[in-house]
């Protein structure tokens, strides 16, 4: 039976199989074979050949996370959610770059206007979350389009900020 | 002895604090803002009290409802933790009068050491080696400037009402100087309500070591030795150890009688901490007094076997020190590792949201002081240390080991957390050589990324999503013997599966 996932936007399909009370387990190149048991609270114990693994198991929305062993995995459900992250779509057109608010915060400066030319590294805002004043920095030398967001206002994760264009 | 105490502040120091009043047979109150009614802290208290919407400012940092809070459960004393009110001398002050004890310094002693300038005075003239710099607040740009200038750059600005980082500022040279003063005033001035800032020369990759002290209300002074919290970023500690590596016995015994004797001179009481910087040749200068309980306190907890927020509360009540300097030993070796929700892979911003999955990591030697739990919604309002991992072992070795066994073990899905980018530091062949300064991570983990899973990882974890049991009723499946019957095979049931399926 064959699961299709999202892994940093790129589809993945993964088999799964029974065989002889085992799980066969088939993604690209890899083939495992898994004796599985699931456990309670999101946990699913693997042993491979001898080796130990245990999955821990979280969801968001659309989003899968996994632990494994310690490291971690973030797999989308693709599908009518939206899963498709689009990712620099808008932003590619034209040399328009985007700026956007790294984590949820206040607005406590802004330090440039719309149509002032800023340096690579200039910062162009101040974002405060949690105590700490974060500057938010231009990625690269450019002239700024249109700002979104005034001084003082609450902005969420990835908001978009400032727009910026290239110098002409 | 107390019969009631209020803890005034939230997460893991809260819950720890409510811990030892309940050991020592003390009813513990919470109080807790609008973000926080669902808190670990809330949950772990006897009592709790509502103080106000989430922002701090009309909650945690506003005195009239702490105290209305006190009064109406009839507590007679309050613990402030660390941040908020804790060194606070107007809070204390103000508890004074309405017959409150606050668990800390008193205001005469809080507001000398708070004061980083006059505390660096009295400092100097008992002798004790300061940090050369500025004798009073910084005043306008220009005036600044030759300050610098006569100080010599590098500079460091550093917040008059300071501490923990906030309001602190590297000056490279005269260009930096403007904008570095501009962000460490207002940073200053949103941390602690005072812009005022002054200059210190730079102590390039210092060590910082900070000595543990306890004194009561009697005169009676120890120090319960050193922390190594050099591992920094944002000027924050996120690694602390003891005993360091850095010190001899010689210098041990020299820094702990400076600790006690800048006690001493300060009239200070309760639990305190003196921070030193040691520079390459092992010179130590006076830093600053933390005049609180510290977030790093277990490791010394560990390694001496003294219950540091017991004694606080005992010195509060009036007891004398049980503790000679004499019967005070270090033990084997203890790592704390702060555990905060942030992307360490970017620029360590804060990250905030749902936990989804949480599992703490046990075993011997290992301790966690927590403050969240499955399910928490971590608010962006406050400081965002979630947990400490704290381990002993009888070596530093040892120590290591264990740690990165226990973060390796620690399961928080849903933010981003430090974990990862902490086991990356335990293991790293320089903090296992001890070659801990405060540029350590500037120098060893610029620009780190979590490294990727590899592909057997990454297929058991894709198995694991598609197997999970998330979708089906909870505790069902636990524990059952599947083998025997095939029906409750986990896989048997992915027919009804409902993600992304194409069968």
């Amino acid at each position: 039976m064959d699961f299709e996932f999202l892994l940093d936007g790129t589809l993945k399909v993964i088999s799964l199989e029974k065989k002889g009370g085992r799980l066969v387990i088939r993604l690209g190149e890899t083939l495992l074979e898994a004796d599985v048991e699931t456990l309670a609270d999101g946990t699913v114990s693997f042993l491979v050949g001898q080796r130990s693994y245990l999955a821990h198991l979280g969801r968001d929305g659309t989003r899968i996370l996994v632990s494994v062993g310690g490291e971690k995995v973030v797999v989308q459900t693709p599908g009518q959610d939206g899963g498709h992250p689009k990712r620099g779509e808008e932003a590619g057109q034209k040399g328009i770059s985007l700026v956007k608010a790294p984590m949820p915060g206040r607005v406590i400066k802004l330090s440039v206007a719309e149509g002032e030319a800023v340096r690579k590294n200039q910062t162009l805002a101040i974002v405060e979350a949690m105590k700490m004043e974060n500057e938010i920095k231009s990625p690269h030398e450019a002239k700024v389009r249109k700002i979104f967001v005034a001084a003082g206002e609450l902005v969420d994760s990835n908001r978009t900020l400032i727009e910026l264009e290239p110098v002409t | 002895m107390f019969k009631k105490i209020l803890v005034a502040n939230r997460g893991e120091i809260a819950v720890r604090i409510i811990r030892a009043c309940r050991e020592l047979g003390i009813g513990a109150v919470a109080v807790y803002s609008e973000a926080d009614r669902a808190g670990l802290h809330v949950q772990a208290a006897d009592e709790a009290v509502a103080i106000g919407p989430p922002p701090a400012i009309e909650s945690y940092l506003d005195m009239d409802r702490i105290v209305a809070a006190a009064r109406a459960t009839g507590a007679e004393a309050v613990h402030p933790g660390y941040g908020f009110l804790a060194e606070n001398a107007e809070f204390a002050r103000r508890l004074e009068r309405e017959g409150i004890v606050f668990i800390g310094p008193n205001p005469d002693a809080l507001e000398l050491v708070g004061d980083k300038l006059r505390a660096r005075a009295a400092m100097e003239k008992a002798g004790i080696p300061i940090i050369p710099g500025m004798k009073s607040a910084a005043g306008d740009a220009s005036e600044t400037a030759a300050a610098a200038k006569r100080i010599g750059f590098p500079v460091m600005i550093k917040a008059s009402a300071g501490g923990g980082g906030k309001g602190m500022r590297i000056a490279l040279g005269e260009d930096d100087l403007v904008p570095a003063l501009e962000a460490g005033r207002r940073e200053a001035k949103a941390a602690f309500g005072d812009d005022s800032v002054y200059l210190e020369k730079l102590i390039e990759d210092p060590h910082h070591v900070e000595f543990q002290v306890l004194a009561d209300n009697r005169g009676n002074i120890v120090h319960l030795f050193e922390r190594e919290c050099s591992i920094q970023r944002r000027h924050q500690k996120i690694v602390e150890e003891t005993p360091s590596m850095f010190l001899d016995p010689a210098l041990r015994q020299k820094m702990g009688k400076t600790a006690r004797e800048a006690l001493r001179v300060s009239a200070y009481n309760n639990a305190g901490t003196v921070e030193f910087l040691l520079d390459k040749d092992r010179n130590f200068y006076f830093l600053e007094v933390n005049a609180r309980l510290q977030v790093e306190h277990p490791v010394t907890e560990l390694t001496t076997g003294v219950d540091l927020v017991h004694q606080q509360i005992r010195i509060a009540a009036g007891e004398p020190l049980g503790l000679k300097q004499e019967g005070l030993q270090q033990r084997g070796h203890a790592i704390e590792c702060r555990i905060y929700a942030e992307d360490p892979a970017n620029n360590f911003l804060p990250s905030s949201g749902k936990i989804l999955a949480y599992r703490e990591p046990s075993g011997p030697g290992v301790r966690v002081d927590g403050g969240v739990y499955n399910g928490w919604n971590v608010p962006l309002f406050y400081d965002p240390i979630l947990a400490k991992l704290i381990v002993w072992a009888e070596t530093r070795e040892l120590a290591c080991a264990r740690m990165v066994n226990a973060l390796r073990d620690y399961v928080i899905l849903g933010i981003n957390t430090s974990v990862p980018f902490l086991r990356d530091v335990i293991s790293h062949p320089r903090f296992r050589d001890g070659d801990t300064t405060t540029g350590f991570v500037k120098k060893y983990f610029d620009g780190w990324k979590e490294g990727k899973p590899g592909p057997e990882v990454l297929a058991l974890a894709m198995a694991a999503a598609a197997l999970g049991g998330l979708d089906r009723p909870r505790g069902g499946l636990s524990g059952a013997r599947r083998e025997a019957d095939g029906a409750a095979s986990p896989w048997l049931s992915l027919g009804n599966w409902r993600i992304g399926g194409k069968s």
